[in-house]
């Protein structure tokens, strides 16, 4: 068995105590992001010192361990290995299990090749509702006048040899069939033999009031130009809409970028993916799942609800802008009632009115109303720094603490600040107004004025502000 | 003494793995090589040490030293 006196085993718990210590010393050290990234060089580390310490007893004569490393040891291994490249597979989101997969075994091995869409030509009334379903390759759908749907595009085919393409493609014809008001567009990808790999590229043209159901598995929707609703579901998929009249609703399990532009209906998202980049959408919002990447929200006129893995939030409208990346959160100009739960992020919401409840893990938060009357603010951060910049003419009743920093006050003597072990706290009335409350587990609290040039008043033109939502309904 | 140096070469044997294992996963994150590419490596690895191990010394280290000159005491 090894002998005591090896120092490895100190060494590294020496090292996981002081990355454990500067993570609750200091909150914006984030120790999952750095175990995710960086836990090989742990290995690098721990087989370097092994090698050190097996060198050193060789030189000095000392008794050598019958193996460098012990059977437990390489558990431990085998442990790290499975939960850190996990870890670091799940913030990537990256596709490895496809990459390792059969299909590139195939393309990689096999014959590659493309093969033309015999053009399809159909006359289908003025609002159809095309129907694609487990469909598998690009597509591009766009709405023109008239009366006729026309299908072109082309496929790709991989297969070991040049006879199993040709079967391939005879075999997988596109067809449209019209029964009634519903157009079905077949693709017969399914009648190819499984070892082919094939995907069918497709340029659609829709009369404009068409709507469109598609089940795709894999492949990007390029879609554009329609008065009916979108209704999407895929396994991965990259998906673009533009001048969308219906109602879009679009379901994935895997997607790089879901962008919507320019959309009168509603948009409800789910699954999980990566960006989400909304803007101009006169319906309601509602995001519900898991998306890793950043959230970009521009001049959405209803409300919105986003419950994401990590942030939830709802809002009443958003004439501005609202962006949630990795690490951070932003909100500006936005219509409240505003609800935010997030875990680890920095929160910095500025313009908004009617009220806020936010609650942070970890992170910093720095918000500027900037219009008056105050909306009632509750705020609470379990650990980050809250600063709350106040215009100069709002009245409101103000409650901070926090239970291990500072409070720094710029309003003199209306707000009372004490000290209380380790914690502080700031009370106090200015004029009449809404509550106020601001806590912190660990974190320095500032209260400051606001520069009088941000502030604007609800009923005066705040870029649409007031048109969103009434100010008599806002102060229910 | 053979003895030792080839208990030395075992012993080392781990460590080399665990860095040669760690550095692929490093060259994985970093956007290089993948680990499901690059795993052989580590079957060379070993072979490797082994290889070296049986150079360093004829017999290995972790049997009994062989019996002296002359057969076994009976």
């Amino acid at each position: 068995m090894r002998s005591r006196n090896s120092f490895t085993g100190p060494l590294v718990l020496i090292a996981i105590g002081v990355v454990f210590l500067i993570h609750s010393l200091s909150p914006e050290f984030r120790i999952g992001d750095l175990l995710s990234n960086y836990w090989p060089y742990l290995l690098i580390g721990w087989g370097a010192l092994e090698f050190v310490e097996v060198c050193f007893r060789f030189f000095s004569n000392r008794p050598l361990p019958p193996n460098g490393v012990s059977g437990l040891g390489w558990v431990a291994v085998v442990v790290i290995c499975l939960t850190g490249f996990s870890a670091f597979q799940v913030r990537q989101a990256s596709p490895w299990i496809r990459w390792a997969g059969f299909e590139r075994g195939m393309r990689a091995f096999g014959e590659e090749r493309e093969f033309s869409v015999t053009p399809v030509q159909q006359a289908v009334g003025k609002n159809p509702r095309l129907i694609i379903e487990n469909f598998r390759g690009d597509a591009k759908i766009a709405g023109t006048d008239g009366e006729e749907m026309t299908v072109g595009g082309h496929k790709v085919i991989s297969a070991f040899d040049q006879g199993e393409l040709a079967r391939a493609n005879d075999e997988t014809p596109v067809t449209v069939t019209v029964r009634g008001n519903t157009v079905i567009l077949r693709c017969n990808q399914g009648k190819a033999p499984s070892r082919v790999h094939l995907s069918t590229n497709l340029d659609i043209s829709v009369p404009k009031g068409a709507s469109v159901e598609i089940t795709g598995t894999t492949g990007d929707f390029d879609i554009s130009g329609l008065s009916g609703s979108v209704d999407l579901s895929s396994e991965n998929s990259g998906i673009r809409l533009q001048d969308i009249d219906g109602a879009v609703k679009i379901d994935t399990r895997r997607s790089d970028l879901i962008r919507c532009n320019n959309v009168k209906g509603t948009v409800d998202l789910r699954g999980h993916g990566t960006d989400i980049e909304l803007t101009k959408v006169a319906g309601q919002v509602t995001i519900n799942g898991s998306y890793t990447g950043s959230l970009a929200l521009r001049e959405l006129a209803k409300a919105v609800r986003v419950e994401n893995s990590r942030t939830e939030f709802n809002v009443q409208g958003v004439p501005g802008e609202i962006r949630v990346d990795r690490g951070s959160v932003s909100m500006q100009n936005v219509v409240g009632p505003t609800r935010l739960t997030t875990r680890v992020n920095d929160v910095s919401l500025s313009n908004f009115s009617d009220g806020l409840e936010l609650s942070v893990d970890k992170g910093d938060v720095e918000l500027n109303p900037g219009r008056i009357p105050l909306g009632r603010m509750i705020v609470h951060a379990r650990s980050g720094n809250i600063e709350l910049a106040i215009p100069q003419s709002a009245g409101f009743a103000m409650s901070a603490i926090t239970d291990r920093g500072e409070v720094s006050n710029d309003f003199g003597e209306a707000l009372k600040a004490s000290s209380e072990g380790r914690g502080a706290r700031l009370s106090g009335t200015v004029g009449s107004g809404p509550e106020v409350r601001l806590a912190t587990e660990r974190g320095t609290i500032t209260v400051r004025k606001a520069s009088a040039s941000g502030t604007t008043t609800v009923g005066n033109d705040v870029e649409g502000g007031g048109k969103y939502r009434p100010v008599a309904e806002a102060a229910r | 003494m053979n003895n030792r140096k080839a208990l030395f070469v075992q012993a080392i044997r781990g460590p080399i793995l665990l860095i040669a294992l760690g550095t692929l996963f490093a060259i994985h994150q970093a956007g290089g090589l993948p680990i499901y590419r690059s795993w052989p490596l580590l079957i060379i690895v070993v072979g490797v040490m082994k290889l070296i191990e049986r150079t360093a010394v004829p017999v290995s280290g972790v049997y009994p030293p062989p019996p002296p000159p002359g057969g076994p005491v009976q």
